[in-house]
């Protein structure tokens, strides 16, 4: 239960410890990346509690909503409409569904035990 | 859960975490506070101005050494073809030439010498002959009555006078400028000439030939006409070869 913490916090420290940064002009790639995966993330927990949890999906969701984001977003750029919003719209919906999903499964597993 | 389960979410958001950090990191640029008064910033401000100043001069003399080079290449390039103008100009006849020679002297023969009547004729044939006597022994430039004579030049007779360059011979003493390469060169040359047969055949036309010593110092004047040459062109150059 605890691994996937620890692959955060690790995960993290490496991000602050390479001196690797992204230029300007791709930041905006990178935070709908960044959105993307934290939707699959809460969304393969939501599952997870909900039992319906397939390794598949998970992993293949959390690549390809990234790429689809990125790709989403390169377009948007080239097309000269801010297309990245609809998939921070999309996600940040979603985000905000998982987890209030995943709120009330554990309250409803909190208020039975 | 399932350690496969756990092994991926861990993968994940150890995924998760490190583009996290890079986010942060490109977005938030440490702001670097300025807390400079305004004297201080108006010390910062001079140093730059300074630098600025400095940087612009450097700039300049750069600038300047690099035109200087510029001029000099250009410069380098004309004087090399100057030179090159100089030296065909040169051997094709189009300047004065000075330098050791020898001067011959051709005068008619005294009165009382004449056996009957005055007819000074400069034969073109003969003429000849002593010009090729010349060349054979070494003359490098030669004129005669102050025509200077060049690769194209002819001497022929027209109605019944000798020109040169299409100019008469006509008045006496002739003199013929001869320049050698070097000193011992025109001492040879007038030793030469001074037995040769050629000058001996002038006496049959009532003209003396007379050889002075040789000079360190004979100038030969330039060719006056311009150089005409038929059936000759320069070859365009090509585009882009200058």
């Amino acid at each position: 239960m605890w691994l996937p913490v620890l692959g955060l916090v690790v995960g993290i420290l490496l991000g602050f410890m390479s001196n690797f940064s992204i230029p300007d002009e791709y930041s905006n790639y990178l935070s709908i990346a960044v959105l993307a995966a934290l939707d699959t993330l809460f969304g393969g927990i939501r599952a997870h509690l909900q039992n319906i949890y397939d390794e598949k999906v998970f992993v293949s969701g959390f690549f390809f909503n990234i790429i689809l984001a990125a790709s989403l977003a390169f377009l948007g750029v080239h097309l000269g409409v801010d297309l990245y919003l609809a998939a921070v719209f999309a996600f940040g919906v979603r985000l905000f569904q998982n987890i209030a999903v995943i709120r009330r499964i554990l309250i409803a597993k909190n208020s039975t035990k | 859960m399932g350690k496969k389960k756990t092994l991926s979410f861990t993968f994940i958001t150890m995924i998760i975490g490190l583009m996290l950090a890079i986010q942060f990191r490109s977005v938030q640029t440490p702001e670097v506070r300025d807390t400079r008064d305004t004297w201080q910033l108006r010390e910062d401000l001079n140093e730059e101005m300074e630098l600025k100043a400095r940087l612009i001069k450097e700039i300049r003399a750069n600038e300047q050494k690099l035109a200087e080079y510029e001029t000099e290449r250009k410069q380098g390039q004309e004087l090399a073809l100057k030179n090159t103008l100089n030296e065909l100009k040169e051997e094709a006849g189009l300047t004065d030439v000075t330098g050791p020679g020898v001067t011959i002297q051709i005068s008619k023969l005294d009165d009382e010498l004449l056996l009957d009547h005055l007819d000074y004729t400069l034969s073109p044939d003969l003429l000849r002959r002593l010009l090729n006597e010349l060349n054979m022994y070494g003359a490098k430039n030669v004129s005669i009555g102050g025509q200077r004579v060049i690769n194209t030049t002819v001497i022929r007779e027209i109605a019944g006078e000798t020109k040169i360059n299409g100019r008469s011979l006509k008045n006496f003493p002739l003199e013929i400028r001869v320049i050698t390469e070097t000193f011992e060169d025109a001492q040879e040359l007038y030793n030469r000439m001074v037995v040769s047969k050629a000058a001996e055949e002038f006496f049959i036309d009532n003209l003396k030939v007379n050889v002075l010593e040789p000079e360190m110092s004979v100038t030969v004047p330039a060719y006056e006409d311009s150089i005409r040459i038929r059936n000759i062109e320069s070859v365009k150059a090509d585009k882009g070869e200058s």
